[in-house]
């Protein structure tokens, strides 16, 4: 009943085999091993973290490839000194 | 006219280049089109089965290369087309035994006495596949619609590009509508998008694939079965007719489509 299952879980296996698709292309038409994101990420945790306060979870690191420019997109979120995330609105 | 010189390539092996060279080339033969058939997988050769054309082998390409034999003595005729050739490799020999500029001359001599000259190319990218590049004017790119055989392909898109053979055309080989309707499986556009590749056709996963393997009779010969009829949209693609992708239909019975084993 792959039908039943399909509505159930509403689980599209078709658009996981792209998204991971491009993933793999990206790295692969590059020369970029996705492993070397996580040094960069490390390397970036580091440097950053030694000058201010960062959420290092928050981090994140990412290639983009768009026409012929290739870019590497580091994202980290600073923390206000008391801990919480800066400009990150309080809830009630 | 000048002879084309077609390579049919995909990388990863397994997607169906044989039966897609196979049953492009005798489309095209059987359009009225002078065509011959190479087969570039030296030692692994299979052409000559799925064209059901084994037992006629005297000569091979490497014979006539190495001077053992004239070429019209290592060609086959196939006689269920008006004008159509194939052209077997060695089997006991590896890829080493014909190098790119063999490839190149071996063309050359062809050129002039067909319209289409068709290189089934080994899977990988090494050597084998570098000879089969070598003389082509065309290439055609198969993949399935399955993450693994997509890579590869644009892998081998790259290759193409490079050594300025492009650019590479796609046949998206065993799709299955059913499952792209279910969204389990790559659909055409999706893999348009992601290769950025022209796609000259889309063959269905077809049962009778294998049966006409098993008889050495490729599809297109006696069939209107959905696989025959895409390789002669793609066979008349190819000699320039406009004939635009047929979209796909959802094969079996409703039954059958209805718990996904259509």
């Amino acid at each position: 009943m792959n039908i039943l299952k399909q509505l159930l879980s509403g689980s599209n296996t078709a658009h996981t085999a792209k998204q991971r698709l491009r993933f793999v292309l990206i790295h692969d038409r590059a020369e970029i091993p996705p492993g070397l994101l996580e040094l960069i990420k490390d390397d970036v945790i580091a440097a950053i973290s030694a000058r201010v306060p960062i959420d290092r979870d928050g981090v994140v690191v990412q290639f983009e490839q768009q026409n012929s420019e290739s870019r590497v997109l580091v994202d980290v979120p600073l923390l206000a000194l008391n801990g919480e995330r800066k400009g990150a609105k309080r809830r009630p | 006219m000048e002879s084309v010189v077609i390579t049919i390539t995909s990388g990863k092996g397994g997607v169906g280049k044989t039966t897609c060279a196979a049953n492009i080339g005798s489309a095209l033969g059987m359009l009225g089109k002078r065509v011959v058939l190479i087969d570039g997988d030296i030692g692994l050769r299979n052409l000559d089965i799925v064209m059901g054309l084994e037992n006629r082998i005297v000569y091979d390409a490497v014979d006539f290369i190495e001077g053992r034999c004239r070429l019209k003595q290592a060609l086959i005729r196939d006689k269920r087309a008006p004008e159509l050739y194939l052209m077997p490799t060695a089997q006991t020999r590896d890829k080493s035994a014909i190098n790119a500029d063999q490839m190149v001359r071996l063309c050359d001599e062809m050129r002039g006495d067909f319209d289409y000259i068709i290189i089934d190319s080994p899977a990988g990218i090494e050597q084998g596949f570098h000879t089969c590049l070598a003389p082509a004017n065309r290439c055609l790119v198969v993949t399935n619609p399955e993450v693994s055989s997509v890579r590869d392909a644009d892998r081998v898109i790259g290759l193409i590009e490079a050594a300025e053979k492009g650019p590479a055309q796609l046949v998206i080989n065993r799709i299955v509508a059913a499952r792209v309707k279910r969204q389990e499986m790559l659909s055409t556009d999706d893999i348009t998008e992601v290769l950025s590749t022209e796609i000259i056709g889309v063959v269905p996963e077809d049962e009778n694939i294998l049966i006409a393997s098993n008889r050495g009779h490729p599809i297109v010969m006696n069939g209107k079965s959905p696989a025959a009829l895409a390789f002669q949209d793609i066979a008349r693609r190819i000699t320039g007719e406009d004939i635009p992708l047929q979209p796909l239909r959802a094969s079996g019975s409703i039954l059958q489509r209805l718990f996904g084993r259509a």
